[in-house]
């Protein structure tokens, strides 16, 4: 079920600002509350395709006296695709709690 | 002796080979990754942290796959264009030839004239039907391209039986069509390539 959401997800984790594939599982982990214990490495194939697709840009970066990283940032393209991600999540959402839930939809 | 880590990373460097580029900027991220993870550990510094960081990474052959499926899909759409692009060009050259003939009252009832319309019109029927139903598979790419390059050859073949004085725009066309039908060959066959290496990975994942 993740697997099909993965990419919002890691757009949602870059929300907040740019960060690296640690980084970015690491923000992930601590927001589901560990509910999203992936293996690490296939965040990479994710970032490189929302790249691909121009949702975001990278760069390697040296910060002083650290470990040279690559640092993905949302572009423009990718904020709002993840303003509409949102929206949709929030639609399929709200129809599967209703219908789960017993409540008629639209609730 | 190399570490976990420097095992890890050329394994997954040697999965990655389809594409050296990805390959070497992969390798990079999953060893700076791979050790921040082993530092964080409380046993580091130690080959059981870098065990563990490794562990959690994945298997450099399932995160391949990944890679290469993605690879699939992009040259895929890669090839369609190229495709179109070449069924276009190679319709432009053939009216050009057929109006140029036409102007000289030349007959047209050799067997190349046959071939150069109808090899193009099985190519552009099984392409239209290869976009609709079969988009991921290599078959209806391998079967356009062969009428594609019998229609052009014919074309050609046609054209060479009436040189003398063959117009620019003519020659020009012909020629836009052999460099097209070279560079379909191209993504054909690195599509190819790509989905027997998916594969490959699958299996051995």
């Amino acid at each position: 079920m993740l697997k099909g959401h993965l990419d919002a997800i890691v757009l949602a984790a870059l929300e907040a600002g740019p960060a690296h594939g640690y980084a970015i599982i690491e923000t992930i982990k601590r927001a589901s509350a560990d509910t999203f214990d992936l293996p690490e490495g296939t965040v990479y194939p994710a970032l490189h395709r929302l790249e691909e697709a121009g949702l975001l840009s990278s760069a390697w970066m040296t910060p002083p006296g650290g470990r040279r990283r690559r640092m993905y940032s949302l572009t423009k393209a990718g904020t709002a695709t993840l303003a509409d991600r949102r929206k949709a999540w929030g639609r399929f959402s709200h129809a599967v709690n209703a219908l789960l839930g017993g409540r008629a939809w639209p609730a | 002796m190399a570490g976990v880590i420097d095992e890890y990373v050329a394994t997954l460097r040697r999965d990655l080979d389809f594409d050296p580029t990805l390959a070497r900027r992969l390798a990079d991220e999953a060893e700076a990754h791979l050790r921040e993870a082993a530092e964080a550990d409380p046993a580091w510094p130690s080959a059981a942290a870098e065990q563990r960081a490794v562990a959690r990474f994945g298997l450099a052959r399932e995160i391949a796959a990944q890679f290469a499926a993605d690879a699939v899909e992009r040259q895929s759409r890669r090839t369609w264009i190229m495709l179109a692009a070449t069924v276009a060009v190679t319709f432009v050259a053939m009216r050009l030839r057929v109006v140029w003939l036409d102007d000289l009252g030349l007959s047209m009832s050799s067997l190349a004239p046959l071939i150069d319309r109808y090899a193009f019109v099985a190519a552009l029927a099984v392409g239209t039907v290869g976009w609709f139903a079969f988009r991921s598979s290599l078959a209806p790419l391998a079967v356009c391209l062969g009428g594609l390059a019998a229609s052009i050859a014919a074309g050609i073949v046609r054209a060479g039986l009436f040189a003398d004085g063959a117009p620019l725009h003519v020659l020009l066309a012909a020629a836009g069509e052999i460099a097209l039908i070279g560079l379909l060959s191209w993504h054909v066959f690195g599509l190819h390539r790509r989905l027997r290496r998916t594969a490959a990975l699958r299996r051995a994942g």
